[in-house]
């Protein structure tokens, strides 16, 4: 096609014309992400309380402090088995669903559509349809239970130490089953068949296909499944918070509701900073390994 | 690798195994085995319809798992005006509509100069933008809060856009520059020799062969934004500009004891989302796995 005005660029276009594409992305990005995130770093390092116009520079004594911070302590603890127990049953659930649905299965596309649902609903959503299930008088579960007769289990789930971080983590796993399903689905659909014709000729039982033929090459699913699990396992704070609100007591607490009760209901910004930044270092030790594969990959 | 492609995997090879009758018979053990899994799976949901629909005495004097003896709407009125949900609906459509276009277009522009253009620093910044999906918001919060307080966007829904952008844009970049990453560069080198300059190649080219990442990005963002809601909770504090979430966590307090206005307003809240999802799921199930499995 013709063009009426002649550019005399070089053929790459010039060399301020990349950064014309990336810098609107760019902008906004370390605007709002970079550097709050980088300005975080300071404010741990200081004792403000989040309100007044000034504030000292005390080093390292918030991170100090944390240690001796029972809560804290809770809040690590409950940040660990939420990790293991939000990727680990969702992960296996959701494999064992994808290979049942890569299998001869009809209504396929409608069981798909319905193990998926739950991850597109809003967290909020998904903690008040659960609180409301998990109502001690009123509530489906314990009704169940009694309807078994089973009226000895039935108890205010959200409502003791005991059964409350259990009790958040089951809508979690209902919600975080769906994506290992799709992946796992997906990267099953992607093995040739001639692997498993190949087993079948030398013998191998379906036992002995699933562990030396399908597990193998699912091998980028597990990782990709890993990688993004951990990373957001580690962001949890909507379920926690519109759930039990930390509680009872500060039983459910984890490190980002911690920040943010520190932050906006005591007043000790600085010290709820610092709580962040300890858990984003982790996240982002922890999501390096991922974020480098993939700009690998792409060059 | 990439897993965009449309795979056939119905047939397997034992379909061309003469024993055909038992196959046929372990496919529908399975299938009623995961129909099972499934309506137990959906057991929440159904039960919230369930409870919306009924009257508040039904629901008490016969309990939550029985059949509802009598059928009504109030529960909607009711819930629609106390909710607030005509605002909380406008304010969350606005920032989507706002929010995803711009979200989407600016991504796209970062993508095409990663994927296509010379561009120097090229792994740094792709390294820098990536490692954003680590980051949990709340690690912003504070100096986020800081910064719009004193630019005076504190309780305005157009304050959350400069957030949610920039937590949008690792995901959509990482997905976009992927994509175009696999469009030929052919076609553009001659687009170059007929004179077209990069912003008419990416507008006129890459943008229309790019449609469907561009929809699936697109509609992944409009989940993520309407779903968002801890930026929204410190950043909104009056009724009239409140988002669904944070909305539907006022009501829930609100509605503590009414059962079936409660199982109303959820519905409220998420039907939108629900339908959407049903339609566009297509869309959907292709970008997360087409995004995310690679390498």
């Amino acid at each position: 096609m013709a063009t009426t005005v002649a550019l005399s660029k070089p053929k790459r276009g010039g060399r301020w014309s990349p950064w014309l594409f990336a810098l609107p992305a760019l902008i906004v990005y370390v605007g709002f992400l970079v550097y709050p995130a980088v300005s975080s770093l300071w404010f741990s390092l200081t004792n403000w309380d989040g309100l007044s116009a000034t504030y000292k520079f005390v080093g390292l004594d918030n991170y100090f402090k944390l240690p001796s911070d029972p809560v804290v302590v809770t809040a690590v603890k409950n940040n660990l088995i939420w990790t293991v127990v939000t990727i680990a049953v969702p992960t296996v659930i959701g494999l064992l669903l994808a290979i049942a649905l890569n299998g001869k299965v009809h209504g396929k596309p409608i069981l798909r559509l319905i193990f998926y649902t739950p991850a597109v609903l809003p967290l909020v959503s998904i903690a008040s349809i659960w609180g409301w299930l998990y109502n001690p008088q009123y509530g489906a579960i314990n009704s169940f239970l009694r309807l078994l007769g089973l009226d000895g289990l039935a108890q205010p789930w959200l409502g003791q130490d005991s059964t409350a971080l259990w009790a958040v983590m089951v809508p979690a796993i209902w919600l975080r089953t769906g994506f290992p399903m799709l992946l796992y689905l997906a990267a099953l659909q992607g093995i040739p068949n001639e692997l498993y014709e190949a087993a079948t000729v030398d013998g191998a039982t379906k036992w002995q296909q699933f562990w030396h033929v399908t597990m193998p090459s699912l091998r980028p699913a597990h990782y990709i499944v890993l990688a993004l699990s951990l990373i957001d396992s580690f962001k949890v704070f909507d379920m926690i918070y519109a759930m039990t609100y930390g509680g009872p007591g500060t039983s459910t607490q984890v490190m980002g509701t911690w920040m943010y009760f520190n932050v906006f209901q005591y007043y000790q910004a600085g010290y709820g900073t610092a709580i962040a930044v300890v858990i984003t270092l982790v996240a982002i030790a922890v999501g390096i390994p991922y974020v480098r594969s993939q700009t690998r990959e792409a060059s | 690798m990439t897993l965009t492609a449309p795979v056939r995997v119905d047939v397997s090879i034992e379909s061309a195994e003469p024993a055909k009758a038992p196959r046929t018979k372990r496919g529908l053990v399975i299938t009623l085995v995961l129909i099972v899994i499934a309506l137990f799976w959906i057991s929440p949901l159904a039960l919230l319809v369930i409870t919306a629909v009924r009257p508040l005495s039904d629901f008490i004097g016969n309990g939550p798992l029985s059949w509802p003896a009598d059928f009504t709407w109030k529960n909607f009125s009711d819930a629609w005006g106390i909710g607030n949900f005509a605002t909380t609906y406008k304010n969350s459509a606005i920032l989507a509509l706002i929010k995803v276009p711009l979200g989407v277009l600016v991504s796209a522009m970062l993508g095409f100069a990663l994927a296509k253009l010379r561009m120097k620093f090229r792994r740094t910044v792709m390294f820098t933008v990536f490692l954003g999906l680590t980051i949990p918001i709340y690690i912003t919060i504070v100096p986020v809060f800081i910064m719009m307080r004193s630019a005076g966007a504190t309780d305005s829904i157009f304050g959350l856009i400069g957030p949610y952008l920039a937590f949008g844009i690792p995901f959509e970049v990482l997905v976009l520059q992927s994509f175009f990453r696999q469009l030929p560069d052919e076609i553009i080198e001659a687009a170059r020799v007929d004179g077209a300059g990069d912003w008419r190649v990416f507008f006129t080219m890459i943008l229309p062969l790019s449609v469907p990442a561009l929809v699936t990005v697109a509609i992944l963002d409009a989940v993520a934004t309407w779903n968002e809601f801890l930026f929204a909770l410190i950043l909104l504090n009056s009724d009239a500009h409140k988002t669904i979430p944070v909305g539907l966590l006022n009501f829930q307090g609100q509605f503590a004891n009414n059962n079936t206005g409660l199982a109303a307003g959820i519905l409220i809240a998420v039907v939108p989302i629900l339908i959407a999802y049903t339609l566009l799921q297509r869309w959907i199930v292709g970008g997360l796995t087409a995004g995310s499995l690679k390498g």
